[in-house]
């Protein structure tokens, strides 16, 4: 066939017509593409499974506010609401423990209090759990504090008179030697 | 037996090549970059006419290549697979500059009917470079994806959805374009 056919002119010289490559440049625009495209990459990813990154996200959402609510509450104890109170209650709960612990040594007979009554002696009653969640929930209110404070002293001039009651019908000596006979 | 056994050889090397790409080794990008780059970036600047073109073409056409490698199922193709992704850039870039491709009955073409003998046309390389580089843009396109990417008028036909009849037409016109340019700028000697 002849050279001079266009068609085979141009396949015999393929080669002749080809030029040089491209500039170096056009590979650095591409590097530089395909670092973002692998965080491309990672969202394809999300997208793929995107009910899993959802309920992960739910659970992680769900986590933070349970941790929130756990600070919130513990913020909300006397100690980080009232520091003087904190102290005022250790103070009393120390004196009405100590008499309480006394008058537990006497027999029930000689008490002579129902349970009902026995049980508005114990230091943390109803009452008691109602001012304490009042102040918890109005951290300044000098009346709350006030009525703990007069609620604590009540407390020990009632046990008091209770123990000097039982003194009186029998020395608290001879029933810490039966109570110690007992053992 | 020779040829075969490098064949063989080739193919593991592409499978391989092909396997690190899908898993988005960047060293290996630049491997097959380096590989086809040079063939690609001609087809660009064939059918862009222009090097700013070709080279913003060639580098939309790799990001796209890099990015849907793992869609490839047969590594073997890769070579007409890289072609198809960089010829369909080339024609996209072309439709944005307002290049149609449209049918023959549509078109208005100044017609030469001189009959030149091929037998005694002294082709050159250059000329017919400097010719199809001058050639309104659509009849440039038939020309190049049928005598350089090898396309067939079927395959041509599809990519520029026109007929068959529409790609052979234009071939020839532009086949006659290419002659009477180089008469006329009596590039032939």
């Amino acid at each position: 066939m002849s050279e001079s056919n266009f068609e085979d002119f141009v396949r015999q010289h393929r080669q002749n017509f080809e030029e040089a490559g491209p500039p170096p440049g056009v590979w650095a625009e591409l590097e530089q593409q395909l670092a973002p495209g692998k965080k491309r990459k990672v969202i394809q990813l999300m997208g793929r499974h995107w009910l899993k990154a959802a309920a992960v996200l739910v659970l992680m959402v769900n986590s933070v506010m349970i941790y929130q609510f756990i600070q919130m509450k513990k913020a909300q104890h006397l100690t980080n609401v009232s520091p003087e109170m904190q102290e005022a209650k250790m103070y009393y709960t120390a004196q009405i423990e100590q008499r309480l612990e006394t008058i537990k040594r006497y027999p029930d007979a000689l008490l002579g209090l129902d349970s009902m009554a026995r049980k508005e002696l114990e230091l943390r009653n109803e009452t008691y759990q109602v001012l304490e969640t009042e102040l918890i929930q109005n951290p300044g209110n000098e009346r709350i504090k006030a009525a703990m404070v007069r609620y604590y002293q009540l407390k020990l001039d009632l046990l008091d008179k209770i123990l000097e009651e039982l003194r009186e019908k029998q020395p608290v000596s001879q029933k810490q030697s039966d109570y110690e006979r007992e053992i | 037996m020779q040829a075969s056994a490098n064949n063989l050889n080739n193919t593991t090397i592409t499978d391989h090549l092909v396997s690190r790409c899908k898993k988005g080794d960047v060293h290996a990008f630049r491997e097959l970059y380096n590989a086809y780059s040079g063939a690609m970036y001609n087809i660009c600047l064939r059918m862009t006419g222009n090097t700013a073109d070709a080279e913003d073409t060639l580098q939309e056409a790799f990001m796209q290549i890099f990015r849907n490698i793992e869609r490839l199922e047969n590594a073997g193709s890769v070579t007409a697979w890289i072609k198809r992704i960089v010829v369909n850039h080339c024609l996209s870039h072309l439709r944005r500059k307002k290049v149609y491709f449209e049918e023959v009955d549509n078109i208005d073409i100044e017609e030469d009917n001189a009959i030149v003998d091929e037998d005694n046309f002294a082709w050159t390389v250059a000329a017919i470079k400097e010719a199809i580089h001058v050639l309104p843009p659509g009849y440039r396109t038939v020309l190049n994806l049928y005598i350089f990417e090898e396309y067939s008028h079927k395959e041509i036909a599809n990519m520029l959805d026109i007929s068959e009849s529409t790609v052979k037409t234009q071939y020839m016109r532009a086949k006659d374009k290419v002659r009477q340019i180089i008469k006329q700028k009596n590039v032939i000697r």
